[in-house]
């Protein structure tokens, strides 16, 4: 089964970590990305840009239309996400709870429709 | 085979051989790890050079020497100069000795009992289980499952590192062993038979068919072990289910269900070859649960219609099964035949006795399965109801997609009645 792991912020509270703090939490997050990439667990993880760097795409009369947003409603948004693959639901909730960050703040564990029906 | 020989034929053959040489090898030298490397290696040399050049007299020999070298190259490169001429001696010596009958059956199955050594996690025991004795590339296996190269390569590599560190041995477990061990190996390669047959059609030569491949494998450990009723009863099982699989999905890759599928498109080859196997095994009293599923699978595949099919058997049978190997999917199966049988009703009774098992309260085949009784007893609300609560758990795409059609279906037909009640 295939999970992904999300955690929020923005760039206020990243900016507010005191001088040495930021270092050392992307070297823990470093080891814990090691660590699942060695059990073949972990498939990708992945930090997005700023908010201000994200555009809108539309269509309009066949020809793309690229516009500043979105303004977003909500004081933290999308920071990273890590894509796993593992034996159960036990098994992500156990290595979304070794997660660094998780000692702070909440991480979101969702799990993603498989392509396929499910045996009978 | 000669001329130019075919792409797949060559493919089969080496996949066939592929354990037979591995199990020489690993009997020969130990190291698991390398010699399965190696074996790899003589395959990916075999797939560009036969083609062209033919395939040789002995491939097995052929496989045997240029996998030997492989792995010599390997020591050599590890250790010292000194160590050198050892491995030197070692390859020196034929490869190919007399041996005893039925010796490359003894280091198939020995290999088998090994990728499914009780130290692996799951994941591990079946990619290390379809690259050494189904001998697919990482690549294939990667594929097969959706993921990138890199995590299969890694999660092999852990799997070698696990029986390494085991200590487990390349042998044949003991009399006292083997019953839990076979257990394991069965697990295994059912659960490779569900993985490929859940999955969408591969789209390519690249992605194997991991049913087919279950089937293959499970075929050849019926051949090593034919007094064995429960690896008989899998094979059995795996055919009867097969059977059904192209009526099983739409043209669009939607789900069908059992009740509205084209029975004509069933398999009549795979259905009497599980038949015949499981009517063989069935009487000897050796019953085992793999035979139950297979016994049931038989009366679906036997009946004309859902209306026509024997549910009073079904219902003995999966009371059976309840009895070898009860839990909790047993028990909803068996509600379902129970409603079969004795009307919606009595199965809808014995849904919500299951209710207050945590293992099957929030699970989406529970309400799938209450869904699908009340609508038998023209409760609509309370089916639409249901299959969209089912919908909302199921982690499978087209499971989703096709309870949430249901649910629209039925809720289409009462337009005009509580149609806003029943959204989310």
């Amino acid at each position: 089964m295939k999970y992904l792991l999300m955690i929020y912020g923005n760039q206020e509270k990243w900016e507010s970590m005191a001088g040495g703090a930021w270092p050392e939490a992307i070297a823990r997050q470093e080891a814990f990305n090691a660590k699942y990439r060695q059990t073949g667990e972990l498939l990708g993880s992945y930090g997005l840009a700023d908010a201000a760097q994200a555009k809108l795409v539309r269509r309009v009369k066949g020809l793309p239309a690229v516009t500043d947003g979105p303004y977003l409603e909500t004081k933290e948004y999308l920071a990273s996400f890590w894509l796993l693959d593992c034996a159960s639901q036990e098994r992500a909730e156990q290595i979304a709870a070794d997660m660094p960050f998780a000692d702070g703040e909440p991480v979101e564990l969702w799990p993603i429709l498989h392509e396929s029906a499910a045996d009978q | 085979m000669t001329g130019a020989p075919d792409a797949q034929d060559i493919g089969e053959l080496l996949r066939e051989l592929a354990p037979e040489v591995l199990g020489a090898l690993v009997r020969r030298y130990g190291r698991f790890g390398a010699c399965e490397d190696a074996v790899q290696e003589a395959m990916l040399e075999a797939v560009t050079s036969w083609p062209a050049r033919g395939v040789p007299g002995s491939p097995k020999g052929w496989l045997l020497t240029v996998a030997s070298r492989r792995l010599i190259d390997e020591v050599r490169s590890e250790h010292a100069r000194r160590r050198r001429e050892q491995a030197d001696a070692a390859a020196a010596a034929p490869l190919e000795q007399p041996q005893q009958p039925g010796a490359d059956h003894d280091d198939s199955l020995t290999l088998l009992f090994l990728c499914c050594h009780p130290a692996l996690s799951g994941p591990s025991q079946i990619a290390l289980t379809l690259r050494a004795v189904g001998g697919l590339g990482t690549a294939q296996i990667a594929a097969a499952f959706l993921v990138p190269e890199a995590t299969m390569a890694q999660r092999i590599s852990r799997a070698k590192e696990a029986i390494r560190a085991s200590g487990a041995r390349f042998e044949m477990p003991g009399p006292d062993e083997r019953p839990a061990r076979l257990a394991i190996v069965l697990h295994v390669l059912y659960l490779i038979f569900n993985e490929g047959y859940t999955a969408t059609a591969g789209t390519g030569l690249t992605t194997p068919e991991l049913s087919g491949e279950a089937i293959r494998l499970t075929r050849w450990l019926h051949r090593l072990l034919p007094a064995d009723a429960e690896v008989a009863g899998l094979l059995a099982l795996m055919l009867l289910t097969d059977a059904r699989r192209a009526a099983r999905t739409g043209p669009d890759g939607s789900l069908v269900p059992l009740g509205e599928q084209d029975r004509s498109t069933w398999d009549a080859g795979k259905i009497a070859e599980g038949v015949a196997l499981v009517s063989a095994v069935l009487p000897a009293g050796q019953v085992g649960p793999y035979q139950v599923q297979a016994a049931i699978a038989a009366v679906h595949d036997e009946a004309k219609s859902v209306g026509t099919t024997d549910w009073p058997q079904i219902l003995g049978l999966y009371d059976l099964l309840g009895q070898l190997a009860p839990g909790p999917m047993v028990s909803l199966n068996r509600a379902v035949a129970v409603a079969m049988v004795a009307g919606p009703e009595a199965g809808l009774d014995l849904l919500r006795e299951l209710e207050s098992d945590r293992r099957l309260a929030g699970h989406h085949r529970l309400h799938a399965a209450r869904a699908h009784l009340l609508e038998m007893s023209g409760d609509v609300p309370g089916a639409v109801a249901s299959y969209r609560e089912a919908a909302r758990r199921t982690t499978s795409l087209p499971e989703r997609r096709y309870l949430t059609g249901r649910a629209a279906g039925l809720a289409g037909q009462k337009t005009g009645q509580k149609k806003g009640s029943a959204a989310m």
